[in-house]
């Protein structure tokens, strides 16, 4: 009971959030100079031709009721279709959207992984000097700008070294049976590789300082020295007592970075070449193929705000103090 | 008499705080005999607190023992390995802290916690030890129902029992309460002190009781010893010191709080100034500035602590003249004169 309505409480404020979005990108595109169908039309079309086609697309229609005819698409799951590929633009964006996400969550889980460990190993070291080396190592991955730091990875690991593929999402000619073969395969997971690590070394100095700083607050707190007093192994009162409890801000942080990281994305994904919703965005913008980064955006919009309610939920499950507020 | 449980010999313990050290507590003596309460009481700084936790041996990054014995069960805790001291933390000496909401880890039921402590600690399964944790949870007066609680879930006397119980889970041989009531209102105070009282007579417990509220040492402890600007300055059985205390501190804590017990005049009489700097102590004894009785000899040489009476020590100059200065010290006018 207590539980289920904060949830939906939570879930209401989502879609509010949502329809704010879907508002937003609405206005923008039709606010964007230009006639959103010049791309579409074909310049030896008569001035019936056009004025057809504007009627078909109903874009004579008053600005409202194009509004409510676009979120009554949007209901049904109609993007509309992209005027570079001719196809329909969910079926263009649910292609996509699983090789963006596996590149996110894997690099953000490698960066999360690594910098809830190592910052928590950093505040055990404090005042030493592997944390006098540490830290401004730590502080220049953060610095370097993530699409230079793929592209002297490509040049290391890809063009010196061979030991990478340099893009893409498979090697050509290679099919499989199922995506779940795909994605699991040697092959797909080699040329994931450097992508990932581009962007897990970008992103892991967040948790990492985030929970160095939380360890250091939580080991002067009275419940870890009380585990010292009660004699509990160096492991339990650092791991148990002082880091559980260091993690929970860290655990909100990762919703978070989910957002920068698509933003981040959209750089990764056009060095590497790796077909994904951010390349497919700035593509379909170059292109001026309105419906087709319309529906990024709103796909790359649905995705941050469900990471965002994904770390509510988390929160109240991992601090016990928030459930029952 | 009893047997000696805890015997405390010319410790000190100092503060590294920049290049200075702060001598928190300097040559402190006292002994806790088995099975009694004994407080541990002075002002904020006096180092009642740094001495305790010195029993554990946890203490502050930058505080060391520097130097002095602490006899305890046979060994010299002062001394003990790393490794020897934690085997006997909470399985022999256990702590009750002030402020049981921060002791308590906020993110793990209480149950979890208590069974943590068993489990790790008294190498209890797991069955065993969630039957114990009822039991404790009895023994001090909470409903077992409560136990998959958490410690935000707890009122204040609540987690203060908890506490209790957390510090009884392994039988130890001593209890080191660190102003165990001091966070609580006064009737919550007196039901917890009641239940450590009637706990303590159950199982023969040893309890160095620390709290700056002689109100609690008159109404719970065995023995007192008081203690002021890092020093023990007088250690004899409770009743004495409320009754015929023999150093002018102790007379002036008496007069600075209302009295438990009785409903006594109801004027309050507070020690002027304040506890000299620990950075530099002055030279003659450490209360002189503040002792309404205070001579020469007082000012320019330390008074040694000795035994003035059958188990009743002192340091003071003036220990001999007591009963007469104890007559002057009821008058709020001998302390009112004092800057």
């Amino acid at each position: 009971m207590s539980t289920l309505k904060p949830f939906l409480i939570r879930t209401l404020q989502l879609l509010l959030v949502l329809w704010a979005v879907v508002t937003i990108l609405f206005l923008m595109f039709r606010l964007m100079p230009g006639n959103p169908l010049a791309a579409y039309i074909d310049p030896t079309f008569t001035a019936e031709q056009q004025e057809a086609l504007i009627r078909q697309f109903g874009l004579d229609k008053p600005l409202w009721q194009q509004y409510f005819t676009y979120l009554g698409n949007l209901l049904q799951g109609e993007l509309g279709d992209s005027f570079r590929y001719r196809t329909p633009v969910a079926e263009r964006i649910l292609l996509l959207l699983p090789n963006t996400l596996i590149l996110t969550f894997s690099s953000l889980i490698v960066a999360y992984t690594f910098g809830i460990l190592a910052g928590a190993w950093l505040a055990w070291k404090r005042n030493s000097r592997f944390e006098a080396a540490a830290l401004p190592a730590v502080l220049a991955t953060r610095a370097m700008p993530e699409f230079w730091l793929g592209m002297v990875l490509l040049a290391i690991f890809s063009f010196s070294l061979g030991w990478f593929p340099a893009g893409g999402t498979r090697s050509a000619g290679t099919s499989y049976d199922s995506l779940w073969q795909l994605y699991t395969s040697a092959n797909f997971l080699s040329h994931l590789f450097l992508p990932m690590m581009t962007l897990a070394i970008y992103s892991q100095g967040l948790p990492l300082l985030l929970m160095r700083s939380n360890m250091l607050d939580v080991m002067k707190e009275d419940f870890v020295t009380m585990a010292k007093i009660k004699g509990l192994s160096p492991s339990a009162v650092v791991i148990r007592h002082g880091a559980r409890n260091a993690l929970l801000p860290v655990m909100t942080s990762f919703a978070i970075a989910v957002g920068y990281q698509l933003q981040g994305n959209v750089v990764v994904e056009s060095v590497f070449s790796w077909p994904g919703l951010g390349r497919e965005l700035v593509n379909a913008v170059a292109a001026s193929d309105y419906p087709l980064a319309q529906g990024a955006f709103l796909m790359i919009a649905i995705v941050v705000i469900t990471m965002n309610l994904i770390a509510d939920l988390l929160y109240t499950f991992l601090d016990p103090r928030i459930s029952h507020a | 008499m009893a047997e000696t449980l805890l015997s405390i010999r010319d410790l000190s313990i100092a503060y590294e705080v920049g290049s200075k050290d702060v001598v928190a507590v300097s040559g402190a003596s006292f002994d806790v005999p088995q099975g009694t309460i004994v407080g541990l009481v002075g002002e904020s700084g006096c180092g009642k607190t740094t001495m305790a936790r010195a029993l554990t041996r946890v203490i502050a990054d930058n505080a060391r023992i520097d130097g002095g014995a602490m006899q305890f069960d046979g060994q010299d805790l002062a001394a003990l390995s790393e490794r020897d001291m934690n085997a006997l933390r909470w399985r022999d000496i256990s702590f009750i802290p002030q402020s049981a909401m921060n002791s308590l880890d906020p993110v793990y039921r209480v149950e979890y916690q208590i069974i943590e402590v068993l489990r790790d600690r008294g190498g209890m399964r797991k069955a065993q030890a969630r039957a114990r944790a009822v039991e404790l949870f009895e023994m001090v007066g909470i409903d077992p129902g409560r136990l998959r609680d958490f410690p935000h879930q707890f009122s204040g006397g609540m987690r203060q029992r908890a506490a209790i119980a957390l510090a009884l889970a392994l039988n130890p041989k001593l209890v080191v309460a660190d102003e165990p009531v001091t966070a609580l209102d006064v009737i919550i105070q007196r039901q917890i002190l009641d239940q450590l009282r009637g706990l303590q007579r159950e199982l023969g417990l040893s309890v160095i009781m620390v709290t700056h509220d002689i109100s609690v040492v008159a109404y719970i402890c065995d023995r007192t010893v008081v203690m002021y600007a890092g020093k023990v300055v007088e250690n004899c059985d409770t009743a004495t010191l409320l009754n015929e205390p023999l150093h002018p501190y102790s007379m002036g804590l008496k007069n600075a709080f209302p009295d438990l017990q009785s409903a006594g005049t109801g004027v309050l009489t507070p020690i002027a100034g304040s506890p000299p700097d620990l950075i530099d102590p002055p030279k003659g004894c450490r209360f002189a500035a503040r002792c309404p009785f205070a001579t020469d000899l007082c000012r320019n040489t330390e008074p040694a602590l000795t035994e003035a009476a059958p188990d009743h020590h002192v340091a003071c100059h003036r220990a001999s003249e007591a009963a007469v200065l104890r007559e002057t010290a009821k008058d709020p006018a001998t302390w009112g004169a004092v800057t």
